[in-house]
C-alpha cells in the first residue's frame, strides 16, 4: 500500500506545487494583458 | 440625499463599526491586538489585503482618471502579480519562522537597530502622510452633501475611523474585512450597470464601448516605452512591480494583514487571490468611469464636477456667459456623438471618423470653457482640480433612490478599511519597533495593548490634521502613489540586501539608505523621471551603494 501523498500546506487541490501554482498566476498575467490588448485595439 | 440613502447608508456604517467592536472584546494581548492571534484563512487574508490597497480614494479617484485620462491607469498593477510571487516565495516563510509583529524587526537580526529604526522611520512618514489623505476622501462626499465646512467634515470621518479602529484589533480590521469587498463588489457593479440604463435606448452596452474606445477612453494598454511616461506596459510591468514589491513586502499596513494567516500556505494563497483578482477589479473600476464619460456626451455635464467651488463664481457675471456658451456646445455634441454612433452601427468607418474629428474640435472648444471657469475658481481662492468629484457627482445626481446611499456606503466602507489598517500598522510599527524595543522593553502584555490603544488615538489625530491638506494635492490617487514611491523603493533595498546579497553588512546598508533616499528626494524634486521609477532608483540605490561602501570599507561583522 502506498503511503499517503504529503501536500505542503494550504495548497489548492488543483495543482501539484507552489511552483505550479505560481506559473498559473504569471499565466493569467499574459491572458490579462492578452485581453488588455485586444480590448484596446478592438474598440479604438 | 433621500430618508432611504440616509437609512442605507447608516445601517451600513453602524452595523459594520458594531461588528468591529465585537470582534475586537476578547484581545487583550499584543498578539490578539496586533495579530489577530495569528489565525486568518487565506480568503481573509486575501480579501483583508485587496481592501487594505482598495480605499475610497480607488472608487472615487480612478473613475475620474477614466474620464479625464482614459484606462490607462490599468497598467499601472501588471507588475502586482509577480511581486506577489516573489513575497511569497520569500517574505512569507521569513517572516513567519521569526514570529515578528512587524517588517522591520527583521531588520534587527540581520542589521542592527539603527537600520530597524530608519526603515520604520521611512514607513511611517509616507503612510501616515497617504492615511490622511484616505481620510480626507469620504469626507470630500460629506462635505459636498451636507454642504458642511471639510474642516468639519474631516474631524467627523477622523474622529469615526479613530473610534473603529482604537476598539478594534487587527482581527476585527480583518473581519469586517471581508464584509466590505462584498459590499464593494456588488455596489461597484451595480453603478456601472446603471450608466448602461441611463444612456438613450438605442445606445447598448457593446456601443457605449465603441463611443468610449472611439473618444479615446479605452486606451488601457500602451506598449511604447517612455521614462516619462507614468503609465505604459513596461513602467507597470517594471516601475510597478517594484512599488508592489515594496508596498506588499515592505508595508507593514499589507504585512500586518498575510502574517495575520494561520500559516504560511494560507498567506500565501492569500496574496495569490490578490495577485489574480486585483488587475481585474481596478479594470471594472476604470471601465465604470469610461462609461460615466459617455454619459456625459448625451447629457450636459457642468462646468466643474465640484458644487462648492463652482458656488464660489456662479455669480461673476463672466460665468453666465461662459455656461450658455457651454451649454450650446454640450448641445452640439450631443448630436455629433448621436452622428457617431450612427455610423459606427452602419459600420460607415469613413462618417464615424469626421464624426470624431467634429467631436475633437468641439472639445477643445468645451476644454477651453472649462479652462476659463478654471481660472475664475483660482482667481476666487479655490480648487480648479475636479477630478475627485466627477464620479461622486454622477452618483449624487443620476441614480436612483437606496443605490446612491450604497455607493456613498462602498466609499465610506472602503475608507474605513484602508484607514483601519493603516492606524492599526502605524501603531504597530511604533509600539513593537520603537517604544517596547527602545523606550519601554519590560511592561506588562496589558500594558503595551492599552498604550497601543492610545497611541491609535494620537496617529488618528495626526491623520486628520494631514486631511486638511488633502485637496491641495490634486489627483488623490496619484498622490498617494507619488508618496510610496518616494519612500518604499528605498525600504524595498534594504529588504533585498538583507534577504538576497548576504555578504553586504549592516554599516553599508545604512549609509546606503541614507544616501539612497536623499538621492531620490533630489530626482524627485528635479523631475528627472515619471514617479514609478522613483521605486527601481532607490531600491538600486541602496543595493548599489551598500555594495561600493562595503567595499571601501569593510567590516568585520559580516557574515
Amino acid at each position: 500500500m502506498n503511503a499517503p501523498e504529503t501536500r505542503p500546506d494550504g495548497l489548492p487541490p488543483f495543482v501539484r506545487s507552489w511552483r505550479q501554482l505560481y506559473g498559473l498566476v504569471i499565466a493569467s498575467l499574459v491572458a490579462v494583458i492578452a485581453f488588455l490588448a485586444w480590448f484596446t485595439a478592438y474598440f479604438q | 440625499m433621500s430618508l432611504v440613502d440616509w437609512i442605507v447608508l447608516i445601517a451600513t456604517l453602524g452595523s459594520l463599526i458594531a461588528y468591529g467592536v465585537w470582534k475586537s472584546r476578547r484581545d487583550q494581548t499584543m498578539d490578539g491586538y496586533l495579530l489577530g492571534n495569528r489565525s486568518l484563512a487565506w480568503y481573509q487574508v486575501g480579501l483583508s489585503v485587496m481592501a487594505t490597497q482598495a480605499s475610497a480614494i480607488t472608487f472615487l479617484s480612478a473613475p475620474g482618471q477614466a474620464y479625464t485620462d482614459g484606462m490607462r491607469f490599468v497598467q499601472f498593477y501588471f507588475g502586482l502579480p509577480l511581486a506577489m510571487i516573489v513575497i511569497s516565495v520569500t517574505f512569507i516563510p521569513m517572516f513567519h519562522r521569526l514570529k515578528v509583529y512587524t517588517a522591520y524587526e527583521f531588520l534587527e537580526n540581520r542589521f542592527d537597530l539603527r537600520t530597524r529604526t530608519f526603515t520604520s522611520l521611512l514607513f511611517l512618514i509616507p503612510r501616515f502622510l497617504s492615511t490622511g489623505i484616505t481620510i480626507y476622501a469620504p469626507s470630500l462626499i460629506l462635505s459636498t452633501l451636507l454642504n458642511w465646512n471639510i474642516v468639519w467634515t474631516n474631524l467627523f470621518m477622523g474622529g469615526l475611523v479613530i473610534i473603529y479602529t482604537t476598539s478594534g484589533g487587527v482581527r476585527a480590521v480583518s473581519y469586517t474585512h471581508v464584509q466590505q469587498m462584498l459590499i464593494v463588489f456588488i455596489g461597484m457593479a451595480l453603478a456601472g450597470w446603471m450608466v448602461v440604463r441611463l444612456l438613450p435606448p438605442e445606445v447598448g452596452f457593446t456601443d457605449t464601448l465603441r463611443l468610449a474606445g472611439k473618444l479615446g477612453k479605452l486606451n488601457a494598454i500602451n506598449w511604447k516605452f517612455d521614462l516619462n511616461d507614468r503609465y505604459n506596459v513596461w513602467s507597470g510591468l517594471i516601475g510597478g512591480f517594484f512599488l508592489q514589491l515594496s508596498y506588499f513586502g515592505t508595508d507593514q499596513s499589507q504585512v500586518g494583514r498575510y502574517i495575520s494567516g494561520e500559516s504560511v500556505g494560507e498567506s500565501r494563497l492569500g496574496l495569490l487571490m490578490n495577485g489574480i483578482l486585483k488587475i481585474p477589479m481596478q479594470f471594472l473600476i476604470l471601465l465604470v468611469g469610461a462609461l460615466v464619460f459617455v454619459f456625459y456626451q448625451y447629457h450636459e455635464p457642468p462646468l466643474s464636477f465640484n458644487a462648492a467651488e463652482r458656488a464660489r463664481v456662479e455669480q461673476v457675471p463672466a460665468y453666465n456667459a461662459l455656461a450658455e456658451e457651454h451649454r450650446q456646445l454640450a448641445t452640439q455634441k450631443s448630436r455629433e456623438i448621436t452622428a457617431l454612433h450612427t455610423a459606427l452601427e452602419r459600420n460607415d468607418e469613413s462618417t464615424a471618423t469626421v464624426a470624431r474629428n467634429q467631436i475633437q474640435a468641439t472639445d477643445v472648444r468645451i476644454d477651453a470653457t472649462r479652462s476659463q471657469v478654471s481660472d475664475l475658481i483660482k482667481k476666487a481662492g479655490g480648487d480648479a482640480n475636479d477630478t475627485n468629484y466627477i464620479f461622486l457627482h454622477f452618483v449624487i445626481n443620476q441614480l436612483p433612490v437606496g443605490l446612491v446611499g450604497l455607493l456613498i456606503a462602498v466609499i465610506f466602507v472602503a475608507s474605513m478599511g484602508s484607514t483601519a489598517s493603516a492606524l492599526n500598522s502605524l501603531t504597530s510599527t511604533f509600539v513593537v519597533d520603537i517604544y517596547r524595543r527602545m523606550l519601554r522593553p519590560t511592561a506588562s502584555e496589558r500594558h503595551y495593548v492599552q498604550f497601543s490603544r492610545g497611541i491609535t488615538v494620537v496617529w488618528g489625530v495626526l491623520c486628520v490634521m494631514v486631511a486638511m491638506f488633502a485637496n491641495r494635492l490634486g489627483s488623490m490617487i496619484e498622490a498617494v502613489n507619488i508618496l510610496g514611491s518616494l519612500f518604499y523603493g528605498t525600504i524595498l533595498g534594504i529588504f533585498l540586501v538583507a534577504f538576497y546579497f548576504k555578504k553586504l553588512g549592516a554599516t553599508a546598508t545604512f549609509w546606503a539608505a541614507v544616501g539612497a533616499e536623499l538621492l531620490v528626494v533630489l530626482f524627485w524634486r528635479l523631475d528627472l523621471m515619471a514617479f514609478l521609477w522613483l521605486n527601481l532608483l532607490g531600491c538600486g540605490l541602496v543595493i548599489g551603494l551598500a555594495w561600493i561602501i562595503q567595499r571601501l570599507l569593510p567590516e568585520p561583522d559580516v557574515s
